[in-house]
């Protein structure tokens, strides 16, 4: 499966609205709780931090822990005053970090 | 002069049910069959051959027991065991474990509600309410009858022949038995989900075509790069397809379809495998990623579709009533038909399972499992039926789930295709 991330946010807003931001990011989240059939413990791997930030300025940011299931999923919601670029950054726990951007509009 | 003495019968076929307009010049007709039929590899499985049972799932042997290809369970017995003749008394305390033990084909509770029994923990309402089965004047013999056959009272029973079928030994039947007795009062619910005739139908109300609500929404875009990949040969699916989005509209609305060349009804995804061998050499057997993400764009390329199978044509009249006649088969271990559960029994609650209708099973898939992290095509969802009651399936290619596929989609006529589905 395609293993990129997922946005959902408008292209276009009025100045001053408070948007509403969905992001998904595929992962298995795996807590290391698990046992596999052998007996022995699987290894953490988790998205660890997930940031979001705004023209360089920080939007939302969460640490996510191992109870976390698999492709975690945050929505949250901004308020724009200006044209800009989100960017997006989810943290693995083996220190990948992967990014996306969408650009939006505020008339 | 294979393919000669094929469109030979295809001509004969069309004879048969009376198309006279195709036939009317023999050299046109050819030709225009031979342009429309879609080429397919029609040698071997469309599976992984010889079929091996997915790792995750319970690998138990039911051999013993009927298949939908197979006929092997034991007979039903005519006549009610004698009691004398077992011999044994029953130790209750035991039977109230044997009643709430998952492990032994589920447990009386995920049909019955049975009192105390289980701690009143989501019982099912497949079968009668027992809570008060100790004051119903019951013989031991009729108790442990109906729980070592019911058959023998009850011919169409959807209840499991436990005994009969080897789940329970006659020590733990009298220990149930025995246990049956004590129960005398109301089944302590602890909260209104737990009582089955309260707890509410179950509702889908995720939007399954959000790629962020339903990650089955990513076979979509994945199946469009491998639209384009080449093969080694040089060809992709684009290399005749190049307007999917317009050829592909409605198609998949109207499969599964009997296919002559091959004599069996075939589906969306074993089309995609015998299809892509013949044609690009891709190799994308049934049940392999490949295969599901391309079912999931082809549907998907027909959502809002109605369903319309081919129900007129003889060898499609003659497919569905096989189908409809394998679907009253009595299957597994459990020793349950697809009807019963979803005829006899719909709309009920097994554990904390709603049994569905057959309308409405057939129009999301292939379907997103959340609890599975995995795209589920129907076929799969077949074979789980069968496992999940204790019967070995069958591989996904086999003609007879061609032919229940093909009565299921016919009694969901209408539905309009949004795939992928999501579900638990």
């Amino acid at each position: 499966m395609a293993e990129k991330p997922r946005l959902k946010l408008p292209k276009e807003a009025k100045k001053g609205d408070v948007i509403e931001i969905k992001t998904l990011m595929p992962h298995v989240m795996e807590s290391g709780q698990r046992k596999d059939k052998d007996g022995k413990a699987v290894p953490r791997k988790i998205i660890n931090k997930f940031a979001c930030e705004f023209n360089g300025k920080p939007v939302f940011t969460a640490n996510l822990e191992p109870a976390i299931a698999a492709n975690p999923y945050l929505q949250f919601s901004a308020k724009v005053e200006e044209s800009g670029t989100f960017k997006f950054t989810w943290t693995d726990d083996d220190g990948s970090v992967i990014t996306a951007e969408e650009k939006i509009t505020v008339s | 002069m294979r393919r000669a003495g094929m469109l030979a019968g295809a001509a004969a076929v069309l004879i048969a049910a009376g198309t006279f307009a195709m036939i009317a010049v023999d050299s046109d007709a050819n030709a225009q069959s031979k342009k429309r039929e879609a080429p397919l590899e029609l040698a071997g499985s469309a599976a992984a051959s010889p079929w091996k049972r997915y790792a995750n799932w319970p690998q138990r042997d039911y051999s013993k027991f009927n298949t939908l290809a197979n006929l092997a369970s034991p007979p039903a017995p005519k006549e009610p065991r004698k009691l004398a003749g077992i011999g044994t008394t029953g130790n209750a305390a035991n039977g109230a474990k044997l009643v709430a033990d998952r492990t032994r084909g589920g447990s009386c509770l995920a049909c019955h509600v049975m009192g105390s029994a289980g701690n009143a923990d989501l019982p099912g309402n497949v079968g009668p309410d027992l809570s008060w089965i100790g004051d119903a004047g019951r013989e031991d013999e009729y108790l442990f009858n109906y729980i070592n056959d019911p058959r023998v009272y009850n011919p169409e029973t959807v209840m499991p022949p436990w005994g009969s079928h080897g789940l329970f030994n006659d020590q733990e039947i009298s220990d149930m038995v025995a246990f049956l007795k004590t129960l005398k009062s109301a089944a302590p619910f602890k909260t209104e989900l737990d009582d089955p005739n309260k707890r509410p139908a179950p509702v889908e109300k995720r939007d399954n075509l959000d790629s962020i609500e339903n990650p089955g929404m990513w076979a979509v875009d994945k199946a469009q790069e491998l639209w384009k990949e080449k093969t080694s040969a040089g060809f992709s699916c684009n290399t005749c397809h190049n307007d999917p989005k317009e050829a592909f509209k409605t198609w998949a609305a109207g499969m599964p379809k009997w296919e002559p060349r091959l004599k069996k009804v075939l589906g969306v995804e074993e089309f995609v495998t015998r299809h892509a061998k013949a044609t690009t050499g891709a190799v994308w057997l049934m049940e392999t990623d490949e295969n599901r993400v391309m079912s999931v764009y082809l549907h998907f390329l027909a959502n809002g579709a109605p369903i319309k199978v081919d129900t007129e044509s003889s060898e499609s009249k003659a497919a569905i009533a096989r189908g409809k006649e394998l679907s009253s088969r009595k299957l597994g271990e459990l020793n349950f038909a697809c009807t019963d559960c979803h005829g006899k029994v719909a709309n009920r609650w097994i554990r904390g399972q709603w049994l569905g209708e057959p309308k409405g099973q057939y129009d999301h898939f292939p379907t997103w499992r959340t609890s599975l992290l995995a795209i589920w095509d129907i076929r799969q969802r077949f074979q789980w039926c069968q496992v999940n009651i204790r019967a070995d399936e069958l591989p996904p290619d086999a003609k007879e789930y061609g032919d229940l596929e093909l009565y299921l989609a016919s009694q969901n006529e209408g539905q309009k295709l949004s795939v992928p589905g999501i579900r638990h």
